[in-house]
């Protein structure tokens, strides 16, 4: 049943069939010859059909076949005709001669359209290879086939056409050389086809070296019979349509059957020579000359090709390298600028807030003397407290660069020593007690007795400060702050709770970024720099704890800190204590 | 020449600062001579026999530290009561300050109280 699915395969086993029966007929009969006959016919039928249905993408070359495989099978006719009909040996030169020479150059040239389809890389190594095995087997079949018809007795026509079977085999065999040369494709078609070709030419070849062996036994019909059922079995497997399809190029590849076979080729000159001198039956130097020149210059040729392309690929692994090359030093380059800039930053930045330091010592040390002064009224006053305000936002601005500045310099240096960070939250709630009070701010402290951690005081200042100035900021007139210290297992918990303006879900992530503000803090032109919480965040990460966040936008935010126990050893002395 | 009860050496290259540390200081009662770089104020400390010193670190010539270090070698004013004020805030200054002999290392920018409050202390043992 998947035989009728399957064209290629019925016509495999319905040909198979067909040669089988072939055998089982009486010999020399008309039935036999009529089934040889109709063999070679159904060949070029199956070609045909195949063409039809598998619609490859170039049908020439598959028609040049149908074509060549109907000349063939035209002079198997006429052959047969003469045999059993009009009851006389064929002459030579005979109208069978002419369908049967006629057909191999057609065959050959679809195999040419065939071959050029091939990408020109395949194509120039793959023929340079057939053709030193072309000229080998030219030769060999000059020597011991063609030399004897030429120069052997009978008309000159009948002599040429003789000659002309073995040469057309040679026409042939180049054609099947370039196709197994060349890597263009593997398909289970071409290899129908191959072995099609193979069949013929071992066939024709046979009948040719020893006409004797077909008048003895019919088994050479095996071959062309195979041959003609092969070529229609290709020409019906839909793998067909790749031969005619343009490939990606590819070099060959040097196996053993391709080296052993360039060899024999190159072989073919001096062991001709050693066979005729020891045969002793005159020497075809001309021949063997002609052969071996053009040997050396498809050598040569072979050679220069392989050179060029050893160069192509030097030269691109040059440039390759030439361009990996001026990227690392680029990137070298690049790199180098960007340390330099980044120093430039640090000590720019370090400069700078030194620098500013001298005048706004000047400007807040008269500001305090001038604000010492009994007799200024209230509005002078006012106006000398926005000044005072505004001078401590510069302040505090250069402190957090100049911290920045030295924390990305890796120099941030801590003192630790073990604190105990609830009494010092408790200090420090009671110093930022009054700013909350002048807000209208409700500030809470529920700091319980905790373990001691094992901190730098003043960057615990530092970073109270930071979140506690931010609650305060942040928290409108009338809301409340909660500061809250808890023992866990393994850290120390620090929350800081405010009832402002809040953090959108999506700046969350972003919050301790470096110059990073809030959306909420811009559109309620809240003053700051974007540094707080960054630094907030460096000095908690120094320390070995984390920070985090949680905020409802326009009710709370909650900062977390975590900052571990002190070592152990502090811990156990506090126990025993 | 003995030392010159409450007179105080004033010595920063800012001519602002040294009046501000200057006023201040008169204002609470004290004498002042100003100086407005090391050399100066290595000549006045050894002129006037000030109580003490107030030095700013950054000065041209001779640096504050610079000036610590040669009165403290010298037995004169080894015992001297000094108050290094510089804009250079980082923990590594202030401990080289006091590992040069500093009394008391005060950073810029100071509140004018707080110096005066620095000052009494200092005088009173």
């Amino acid at each position: 049943m998947s035989a009728l699915r399957r064209p290629w395969l019925a016509y495999l086993l319905l040909g198979l069939a067909a040669v089988g029966i072939y055998f089982l007929l009486p010999w020399d009969t008309p039935g036999q010859a009529a089934l040889y006959d109709g063999i070679g016919a159904s060949s070029a039928l199956a070609v045909v059909a195949g063409t039809l249905l598998n619609r490859p993408a170039h049908r020439l070359p598959w028609l040049f076949f149908a074509a060549g495989l109907l000349a063939f099978s035209i002079g198997d006719s006429i052959f047969n005709l003469y045999g059993y009909v009009w009851d006389k040996t064929p002459p030579i030169p005979s109208f069978a001669d002419a369908f049967y020479l006629a057909a191999y150059p057609v065959i050959a040239a679809g195999l040419a359209l065939l071959i050029l389809r091939f990408g020109a890389l395949e194509r120039r190594a793959g023929l340079i290879d057939a053709a030193l095995f072309t000229v080998a087997f030219a030769l060999a079949q000059w020597v011991f086939l063609m030399k004897d018809l030429v120069h052997g007795e009978g008309s000159v026509a009948a002599k040429a056409v003789e000659a002309a079977y073995p040469g057309m085999d040679v026409v042939l065999l180049s054609g099947l050389a370039v196709f197994w040369l060349c890597p263009a494709w593997r398909t289970v078609a071409y290899r129908y086809l191959a072995a099609s070709l193979v069949l013929l030419l071992v066939a024709d070849e046979v009948y040719g070296t020893s006409p004797d062996t077909y008048a003895n036994a019919g088994w050479l019909d095996t071959g062309w019979l195979l041959s003609y059922v092969l070529w229609g079995v290709a020409a019906l497997h839909p793998s067909m349509t790749a031969l005619t399809r343009r490939t990606p190029s590819m070099q060959p590849r040097l196996t053993w059957s391709r080296t052993a076979l360039l060899a024999g080729a190159l072989l073919t000159a001096p062991a001709v020579l050693l066979v005729q001198h020891i045969t002793g039956g005159g020497i075809e130097s001309i021949a063997i000359v002609v052969c071996g020149t053009m040997l050396s210059i498809l050598v040569m040729a072979r050679m220069a090709g392989l050179f060029q392309a050893l160069d192509r690929l030097r030269g691109q692994e040059r440039s390759a390298r030439s361009e990996v090359e001026s990227a690392h030093r680029l990137l070298q380059q690049q790199n180098e600028q960007l340390r330099a800039a980044d120093q430039l930053k640090d000590e720019f930045v370090a400069l700078i807030s030194h620098d500013l330091r001298t005048p706004l010592t000047s400007i807040m040390g008269y500001l305090e003397l001038t604000m010492d002064d009994t007799e200024l009224t209230d509005e002078q006053r006012g106006y000398l407290e926005v000044v005072e305000r505004n001078s401590q936002r510069l302040f505090h601005l250069v402190n957090d660069l100049l911290f920045v500045a030295r924390l990305e310099a890796g120099q941030l240096d801590l003192e630790p020593a073990d604190l105990d960070l609830a009494a010092i939250v408790r200090q420090f709630v009671e110093e930022v007690r009054p700013r909350a009070r002048a807000k209208g701010i409700e500030l809470r402290c529920n700091a319980a007795d905790v373990a001691t951690v094992s901190a730098d005081k003043g960057r615990v200042f530092q970073l109270l400060d930071n979140l506690v100035s931010n609650a305060i900021k942040f928290t409108p007139e009338g809301g409340k702050i909660h500061v809250c210290v808890t023992r866990r297992s393994e850290s120390v918990r620090i929350e800081i709770t405010d009832t402002g303006i809040g953090i959108a879900l999506e700046e969350q992530g972003q919050l301790f970024q470096r110059f990073f503000r809030a959306t909420t803090a811009r559109d309620e032109q809240i003053p700051g720099t974007g540094l707080g919480l960054y630094i907030a965040r460096a000095i908690v990460e120094a320390h070995g704890g984390e920070i985090a966040v949680e905020s409802k936008p326009g009710e709370w935010t909650t900062f977390r800190i975590e900052l571990p126990l002190a070592t152990t050893s502090a811990r156990t002395a506090e126990l025993v204590s | 020449m003995t030392v010159q009860p409450g007179l105080i050496l004033v010595a920063d290259d800012d001519p602002d600062i040294v009046a501000l540390v200057s006023a201040v200081l008169r204002r609470a009662g004290f004498d002042v001579v100003e100086a407005s770089d090391g050399a100066e104020a290595l000549e006045l400390l050894r002129t006037r026999r000030p109580q003490l010193a107030v030095l700013d670190i950054s000065m041209p010539k001779l640096d504050g530290l610079e000036v610590l270090r040669l009165m403290r070698a010298e037995p004169e004013s080894s015992g001297l009561p000094v108050v290094l004020l510089s804009a250079r805030a980082q923990e590594a200054d202030v401990r080289d300050g006091y590992a040069q002999g500093a009394s008391k290392y005060v950073r810029k920018p100071f509140s004018p109280r707080e110096l005066v409050a620095v000052v009494r202390e200092l005088l009173a043992f």
